[in-house]
């Protein structure tokens, strides 16, 4: 008897330290899918829309997007994070500047102004905020036409500057794709002129 | 007298074993090529892509003096380097085509070890390699005509402009394009004086306002390719034209030509390399292991080109594309680009098909549409890149991981993470260089 009540509390101690074991596992495997949910519900919410086939394919800058071939580009294998102007923000640009990059010889121009708007891997607007603060309020950020943007924070909001200091300011962020990510903005970024 | 006569003819006998022992060799390299191909172009990565392309660039000296429409025999270099023997050096020597005329002169360097192909003709004393002769009696058939390599492989020739060359290999079922230093008429240097075939950059600006006839004799024209109709649009008032290494927009009205754009650095091929082209104070990290000087080839790095330029002569013998520079569709990719070359993590994406072929230049990779070598699209975009053991470069402050990998490659205060081209690196967030590579997305 005695020694069956022994083996019953080893078996219980043992039983206990496995359950215990279990809901360590348990804690430590809901703490990282937590993340992991994140990162999986953000791609399900993408689904299997492109950054190409998220935009607005008669805006302004999927047109000019298509007349330097980067459709195909935004459509492939990415990620890449890319800086949509709304259709307004081409009005603002000087008179005559889109029209001349629809023109083949203005190609070179067009391309490069493009690749600026578009930065490697994914980068969320969290993401932007967390670079600035660590960098003491001014984030730089590479671009895949191999020059570098500067985001910023003002009133809140994150800024991106150009080359020549003008500013957009980032609308709506986070439009999480297949591919990548979108941000809208309210400007058109113009690198420096080429050297 | 009859053991000077021996004595002569075992020295006959040992010059001429040799070359035939290398030609052998070289015909079994071909014939295992043929079965492994794509194995062989796509596995070189690194170092063997650069021997291949290598070739390719001596390829296209070989041609660009051997290119002369007239001639009654086209003596073109094959493009050897094909066969994936990355220790192949072949070299033409431009400055002989003066006096070659007909044939590009090409000597084959340091290659005894790895079964190159070297034919010796004593007959003109000089060393040809894979040389390929129309032949004469099927050139007159349209489409179909063929030559023959080195006097065994039959090849068909699907074209044959100033500055282009297409060839069919029967035996490979390939077709490769090979350009003779298009835009220049095909013109070695020292030919570049000589009227009709060459024009001179100068020149070219003086053929806005001309009729179209004038600049078709620096070079056939043909209508834009259906693929990039999208890019290049005739309209009511003005038509398109490519040919010599520019495209000519054409006025309906009076068909004259009203501006022409040149098709990426063609004016540049043949003529001595200017110092304001170069930028050296700046070199991307990637720059030596992608263009390692020697002593023939020189690389300069300037403004979004790379030059490749004659060490001796300081001519540039091919110009090539960054994308930063704004490079891209409806242009022609430059003839060395002969390989495929995609980086590891993008092969699975994108692979050569009937119609198009993929091409990684500094920047991007690009959809080239194979009859016409013309950039249909740009696939993909790439960065210079991030090195291991290097700092990180500027503007990679933001976490930028995709959004698959953010569970497993997020920043803490002993490493942070950051993506590049297909691959996440591990960065040392107090030193800020790049500690490893973390995880390859293939």
């Amino acid at each position: 008897m005695n020694y069956g009540s022994k083996t019953m509390t080893r078996s219980k101690l043992t039983l206990a330290l496995a359950m215990g074991l279990l809901a360590a596992s348990a804690c430590s495997k809901n703490g990282s899918s937590d993340t992991a949910d994140k990162g999986a519900a953000a791609v399900k919410e993408a689904g299997e829309t492109t950054i190409a086939a998220g935009l607005n394919q008669k805006g302004r800058f999927f047109t000019l997007a298509k007349a330097a071939g980067l459709d195909a580009t935004l459509a492939g294998p990415g990620p890449y994070t890319v800086f949509v102007p709304a259709d307004a923000a081409f009005d603002k640009l000087p008179a005559g500047a889109v029209d001349s990059w629809s023109k083949p010889e203005a190609r070179t121009d067009l391309t490069r102004t493009l690749t600026y708007h578009i930065l490697p891997g994914t980068v969320l607007a969290d993401d932007i905020g967390k670079a600035i603060d660590s960098a003491n309020g001014k984030a730089q950020l590479a671009t895949m036409g191999g020059q570098v943007l500067t985001a910023t924070r003002e009133d809140g909001k994150i800024v991106i500057s150009d080359a020549a200091g003008g500013k957009a300011v980032i609308t709506k962020a986070d439009e999480t794709r297949a591919n990548g990510v979108v941000h809208e903005t309210n400007a058109v970024l113009m690198p420096s002129a080429a050297s | 007298m009859s053991k000077w006569m021996l004595a002569a003819g075992a020295a006959a006998l040992a010059v001429s074993a040799p070359s035939a022992a290398q030609q052998g060799g070289g015909r079994g390299g071909q014939k295992e090529h043929s079965g492994h191909a794509q194995k062989a172009d796509r596995g070189g990565g690194g170092q063997k892509a650069r021997a291949q392309r290598g070739g390719g660039d001596r390829q296209q000296q070989a041609n660009r003096g051997g290119d002369r429409q007239r001639s009654q025999q086209m003596r073109v270099a094959q493009n050897d380097d094909r066969r994936g023997r990355g220790g192949d050096k072949v070299r033409a020597n431009n400055r002989d085509n003066d006096r070659g005329r007909n044939e590009a002169k090409v000597e084959a360097r340091g290659s005894d070890r790895s079964g190159n192909v070297r034919v010796d003709n004593r007959d003109r004393g000089r060393e040809h390699v894979r040389t390929v002769k129309l032949d004469e009696k099927v050139r007159g058939n349209g489409n179909a005509r063929f030559a023959v390599v080195d006097g065994n492989d039959i090849v068909r020739v699907r074209d044959v402009n100033r500055g282009v060359v297409r060839v069919h290999d029967i035996d490979r079922d390939d077709l490769f394009v090979r350009r003779l230093g298009f835009g220049v008429g095909g013109c070695p240097p020292g030919l570049a004086k000589k009227p009709v075939a060459c024009m001179p950059p100068g020149q070219a600006a003086k053929l806005v306002g001309q009729p179209l006839v004038v600049a078709g004799r620096y070079g056939a024209l043909a209508p834009v390719p259906v693929a990039l109709r999208n890019f290049y649009y005739d309209d009511d008032d003005y038509y398109y034209r490519y040919g010599g290494g520019y495209m000519y927009r054409v006025d309906r009205g009076d068909n004259l030509i009203s501006s022409m754009i040149p098709l990426f650095g063609a004016a540049l091929i043949g003529q001595p390399l200017q110092p304001n082209y170069i930028n050296s104070n700046y070199q991307p990290s990637y720059f030596n292991s992608f263009y390692p000087n020697s002593s023939y080839d020189c690389y300069r790095n300037g403004y979004g080109y790379v030059y490749e330029t004659d060490c001796m002569t300081g001519m540039v013998e091919n110009v090539i594309p960054t994308y930063g520079n704004g490079y891209g569709v409806g242009q022609l990719l430059p003839s060395s680009y002969g390989y495929y070359n995609l980086p590891y993590t993008y092969r699975g994406y994108f692979n050569d098909d009937d119609d198009n072929y993929y091409r990684y230049a500094p920047g991007a990779i690009y959809q080239v549409d194979r009859e016409t070598a013309l950039i249909t699209s740009v696939a993909a975009l790439l960065t210079g890149g991030l090195s291991v053991g290097q700092p990180l470069p500027v503007g990679y402050s933001a976490y930028n991981v995709p959004m698959a990998y953010r569970s497993s490659y997020f920043d803490t205060p002993d490493v942070m993470y950051r993506y590049d081209n297909g691959y996440i690196y591990a960065v040392d967030p107090g030193t800020r260089v790049v500690r490893s590579v973390a995880y390859a997305i293939v």
